[in-house]
């Protein structure tokens, strides 16, 4: 033992070189469920997140009936419920509560555990990013398709929505970014991700700050890289034509259109 | 008739912006409404097309009350198409999509012939060229225009104009009064609020001066705009011939 740390250069950068090539599997290993478990927390957020951020921005008018108004009033509470939960509670507190409530089912799966924690998580942001994008967008698109008949659903599926997530991409692409960082918390409940890998490296050969500079670095590669796609998928959104909807009307039009309601 | 309006009361909170208006539309009239801002004018028509609700009072299209079922509302505003004062087009889509997604996502027209039918209406306003560009490279005009082509494509029976030349700059203006003209020689049934009083006086079979939530005034264009009976329908074109 003594004679494999004294091997190990003493300057940062040695050491670094020097604990990649000889545990380069173990973090591999562990860059690989963390891509993983982030990539399909997102994915499944963002479903989540869209049922729940549609659910909430759903229209009610005065001509609907009572029932429809008392169903979408629930809904907005109850969904409104999950989303402050699950933002307003730290991730590593959900996971050690969700792992364990639910133990019989993810006894033999700390991974799919990691999983279903992140996707939950990420879908009460998914839900907040989808509900304002709906939101930001003019009323008048609304009122455009409802004007020419189409009903809510066709509204939201044709007018709405593709406008709607095409200005939340970056903010939903940003949430990718930060899965990648946030998987480190399931280390809690040992999901063999980047940074639970890092503390078994660390803990071998016991040299902290070494092994985690090399573990920060894999984490910025990680984190740079998705960031160079997502910045070239938004570049090809922007290219084809695909524009928000806030150059639809010049902000002088927009600014005389509000100044006249309040007065009718 | 096509359209009756009773009693009709609109709300917004303690303010009261329409009380008590009644007025019918008979088929292929074309009817402007004129008055100062907030007079009511926009929302008699919103409300016309349920784009708001109403306290109380009734309006009946084609002798049925609108709100006799709540699934009909979407076929009924299918077939009275409207025109707003800043486009809203579908800013996702391109020209021909905007005239095309109604007609087959509401009216469940094979696309072929929902093309055809765009193509021969965006040639009617003078776009036809324009049918691929996205709507974002268009003009003002341009864009006014694709909405009228959007909303003619539904073949509605009757046509809501709201302000539809408030938005635009004055050199755009001509061509959108241009199409709007044209429509009114074929005789359609059309609503127009409007600021552009020679316009009004050009084209409408009847004006109606709405002040303060009520139709003040109405008669054929030489009436109101020559010999007007109420004063304040005098100080407001007044006001206009000032200008």
């Amino acid at each position: 033992m003594i004679t494999l740390l004294s091997k190990i250069p003493q300057d940062l950068f040695g050491a670094a070189g020097y604990i990649f090539s000889k545990y380069g599997s173990l973090f591999f290993f562990g860059a690989k469920n963390t891509l993983y478990i982030a990539l399909s927390g997102t994915i499944i957020g963002l479903i989540i997140g869209l049922g729940i951020g549609i659910l909430r921005a759903l229209p009610v008018y005065d001509y609907d009936s009572k029932l429809k108004h008392w169903i979408v009033k629930t809904v907005r509470i109850i969904t409104s419920v999950y989303v402050e939960v699950f933002r307003g509670t730290p991730m590593m507190v959900q996971a050690v509560f969700i792992y364990n409530a639910f133990l019989p089912i993810f006894k033999n799966s700390k991974l799919l555990a990691g999983i279903v924690i992140v996707s939950i998580n990420t879908g009460a942001y998914m839900a907040e990013i989808i509900r304002s994008g709906i939101q930001s967008l003019d009323k008048g698109q609304n009122e455009a398709a409802r004007s020419i008949g189409m009903n809510n659903t066709q509204t939201m599926i044709f007018v709405i929505l593709p406008q709607a997530i095409k200005n939340a991409f970056p903010a939903i692409g940003n949430e990718f970014v930060v899965n990648i960082k946030d998987t480190s918390v399931l280390n809690v409940i040992g999901v063999t991700e980047l940074f639970f890998q890092s503390t078994t490296v660390a803990g071998i050969i016991y040299r902290f700050s070494d092994t985690f500079f090399v573990s920060a670095l894999i984490y910025l590669f990680l984190t740079y890289s998705t960031t160079l796609i997502l910045k070239y998928i938004e570049g090809k959104m922007q290219i084809s034509g695909f524009d928000g909807p806030s150059s639809q009307t010049t902000p002088l039009i927009k600014g005389h259109y509000k100044a006249k309601e309040p007065k009718q | 008739m096509i359209i009756e309006i009773e009693h009709l009361v609109k709300r917004f909170g303690q303010l009261e912006v329409l009380k008590d208006v009644s007025l019918s539309v008979n088929k292929g009239e074309v009817i402007s409404i004129i008055g100062s801002s907030g007079s009511g004018k926009s929302t008699l028509l919103r409300c016309i097309n349920l784009l708001e609700s109403y306290q109380a009072g009734t309006i009946k299209f084609e002798s049925k009350d609108i709100l006799g079922s709540i699934k009909g509302i979407n076929q009924y505003r299918a077939q009275v198409g409207m025109i707003f004062q800043s486009f809203n087009l579908f800013a996702h889509f391109s020209v021909l999509e905007n005239c095309v997604i109604g007609q087959v996502k509401v009216l469940k027209k094979k696309r072929t012939d929902a093309e055809h039918l765009a193509m021969e209406i965006l040639d009617k306003v003078g776009l036809a060229s324009f049918a691929n560009a996205s709507v974002m490279t268009l003009s003002g005009g341009q864009k006014q225009r694709v909405a009228i082509a959007r909303t003619l494509c539904m073949e509605p029976k009757v046509l809501l104009f709201d302000e539809p030349t408030s938005a635009l700059d004055p050199e755009m203006v001509g061509e959108v009064l241009q199409v709007i003209k044209s429509l009114a020689k074929e005789h359609r049934t059309m609503m127009i609020v409007t600021h552009e009083m020679a316009f009004a006086k050009e084209v409408s079979d009847r004006v109606l001066f709405m002040d303060n939530g009520i139709i003040l005034e109405e008669g054929t264009p030489n009436e109101l705009f020559n010999h007007p009976k109420e004063t304040r329908t005098k100080e407001f074109l007044q006001r206009f011939r000032n200008q």
